[in-house]
C-alpha cells in the first residue's frame, strides 16, 4: 500500500473531522507514541503536478493546523507501505518531537522584495566614475585593458552586493524583532533583493505585519510581497538518513511505546 | 478552520517573473540520456572549470584593487585570464552551451554560481 504523507502532528488521536486529500482520498492519522503521521492511501504516485493537487495538499495541512501542531511534508511525499512509515517514525521520532516543539504556536510568513536594480547600478557606476576616473591609456596593452575592464565590472558588482546587503540588513533587523527564526535568500536574481521566510509567534503576528507595513512605506521605489501565515514548510529540520537513534534513545523510545500502549491501544499505534 | 493564508502585493506579475527567472537558472536534475550524455558531461566539467576560473578572476581582481601586483604581474594575469576566457568561449560553442547553463543546483545550498 502506498501512503501519501501530508505531515506529522503532535497527536496520536484519530482525526475527528472528515478530511479528504489528494484525489478525494480519506485522510487519517497513523499514530506512533504520542505523535502521528497524517496520510491517505493512493494507488499510484502522483503523475502530474497540478495546481489542484497542490491546493488539496495545502488545504489538508491548513485544516490540521486548526487543531494540531503540524510539520508539513513536502508536496508529493510518498511512503511505500506502513512498515516504511513505521521505520521513518521510529528513526526520526526525536527530531519530529524537537521540530514540533520549535514550531508550536508559530507561523511562517514570507517576504519578497524587488528593488530598482538598474537604477542602483547606474548610481554605482556614476559614483565610481566621479570618485576615481578610469581614463583610457592609449599605450596600454591588450592584457592590461582586459584587466581594467574586469576590474570595473568587479568593483561595480561588489558595490552592488554591498548596497543590497545594507538594505537587506536594515529590513531584517526590523522583521527579526518579531520573529523567532528566519531564512534569508539574498539577490536570487539582480532584481529580487530579498526572498525571506520568518517563523513568527502567533501572538506577534500583528506586530510582524505592522513592521512589514512600516518597512514598505519607508522604501519608495521598492516592490513588496507579503504572504502567510503558512504552515512552517521552511522550518522543519530533517535528520540525515544515517542520523539514526543511539541505543539509549532506542530504549527511551521503546519505553514510550510501552507507556502509550494502554491509552492508545496497541492496535491503534499502527492502524 | 483553515489558517487563511494570503499573498499581498501590488506587483504580482513582476514577482512571478522574478521567481520564474530564479528557478529557470538551471534544472534540478541533469537530463542525461544516451543521446546527450556527451553534452551533459561537458556541461558538468565546464561548470566546474568556470567556477575555478571565476574564483581565480575574483582573487586576481582583489589583488589588482589592493595594488599588490606589479605591472609585469598584471600583464601576466591579464594574458592568462583572457586566454582562459577565450578558451571557455570556444568550448561553450563546441558543446552548444550558454553562460546561464553553466551552473549547478546544490539543493539547500543554492546554486553553485
Amino acid at each position: 500500500m502506498t501512503l501519501y504523507l501530508y505531515g506529522i502532528i503532535d497527536s496520536s488521536d484519530p482525526i475527528k473531522e472528515s478530511l479528504y486529500g489528494l484525489e478525494g482520498a480519506g485522510v487519517y492519522n497513523v499514530s506512533f507514541c504520542d505523535i502521528g503521521a497524517v496520510v491517505s492511501e493512493i494507488s499510484q504516485p502522483i503523475q502530474n503536478v497540478t495546481e489542484v493537487a497542490i491546493l488539496e495538499h495545502e488545504t489538508v495541512i491548513e485544516k490540521l493546523m486548526a487543531n494540531f501542531v503540524v510539520l508539513p511534508a513536502r508536496f508529493q511525499t510518498i511512503i511505500d507501505g506502513r512498515d516504511n512509515l513505521r521505520s521513518i517514525m521510529q528513526s526520526c521520532y526525536k527530531d519530529f518531537k524537537e521540530n514540533l516543539a520549535r514550531v508550536r504556536n508559530r507561523l511562517e510568513f514570507g517576504i519578497k522584495v524587488i528593488w530598482p536594480a538598474d537604477k542602483v547600478k547606474e548610481n554605482i557606476i556614476q559614483t565610481l566614475k566621479e570618485g576615481r576616473p578610469w581614463p583610457a591609456e592609449p599605450d596600454c596593452s591588450a592584457n592590461k585593458r582586459f584587466i581594467r575592464g574586469k576590474l570595473e565590472t568587479y568593483q561595480i558588482n561588489e558595490k552592488f552586493k554591498k548596497k543590497a546587503n545594507k538594505f537587506i540588513d536594515a529590513m531584517d533587523i526590523f522583521f527579526s524583532k518579531f520573529a523567532a527564526e528566519k531564512k534569508l535568500k539574498r539577490l536570487k536574481t539582480e532584481n529580487l533583493l530579498l526572498d525571506a521566510v520568518y517563523l513568527v509567534e502567533k501572538n506577534k503576528e500583528s506586530d510582524f505585519r505592522d513592521a512589514f507595513e512600516h518597512i514598505k512605506s519607508a522604501h519608495e521605489g521598492f516592490k513588496f510581497l507579503f504572504s502567510g501565515p503558512w504552515p512552517p514548510y521552511n522550518f522543519v529540520i530533517l535528520p540525515k538518513k544515517n542520523d539514526l537513534l543511539k541505543e539509549s534513545e532506542k530504549k527511551d523510545l521503546f519505553d514510550k511505546v510501552i507507556q502509550h500502549r494502554e491509552p492508545v491501544g496497541a492496535r491503534e499505534i499502527w492502524q | 478552520m483553515a489558517i487563511n493564508s494570503v499573498v499581498e502585493t501590488d506587483f504580482p506579475e513582476e514577482f512571478v517573473e522574478e521567481i520564474e527567472k530564479s528557478q529557470d537558472i538551471l534544472p534540478r536534475k541533469i537530463d542525461a540520456n544516451p543521446k546527450n550524455v556527451e553534452k551533459g558531461l561537458a556541461k558538468l566539467v565546464l561548470t566546474l572549470i568556470e567556477l575555478i576560473r571565476k574564483l581565480l578572476e575574483k582573487q586576481a581582481m582583489r589583488r589588482v584593487e589592493a595594488g599588490s601586483l606589479s605591472d609585469e604581474q598584471i600583464e601576466n594575469v591579464g594574458e592568462t585570464l583572457m586566454k582562459l576566457e577565450n578558451k571557455m568561449e570556444e568550448l561553450k560553442e563546441i558543446f552548444g552551451l550558454k553562460d546561464e547553463e553553466l551552473n549547478l543546483n546544490l539543493g539547500p545550498l543554492g546554486n553553485l554560481m
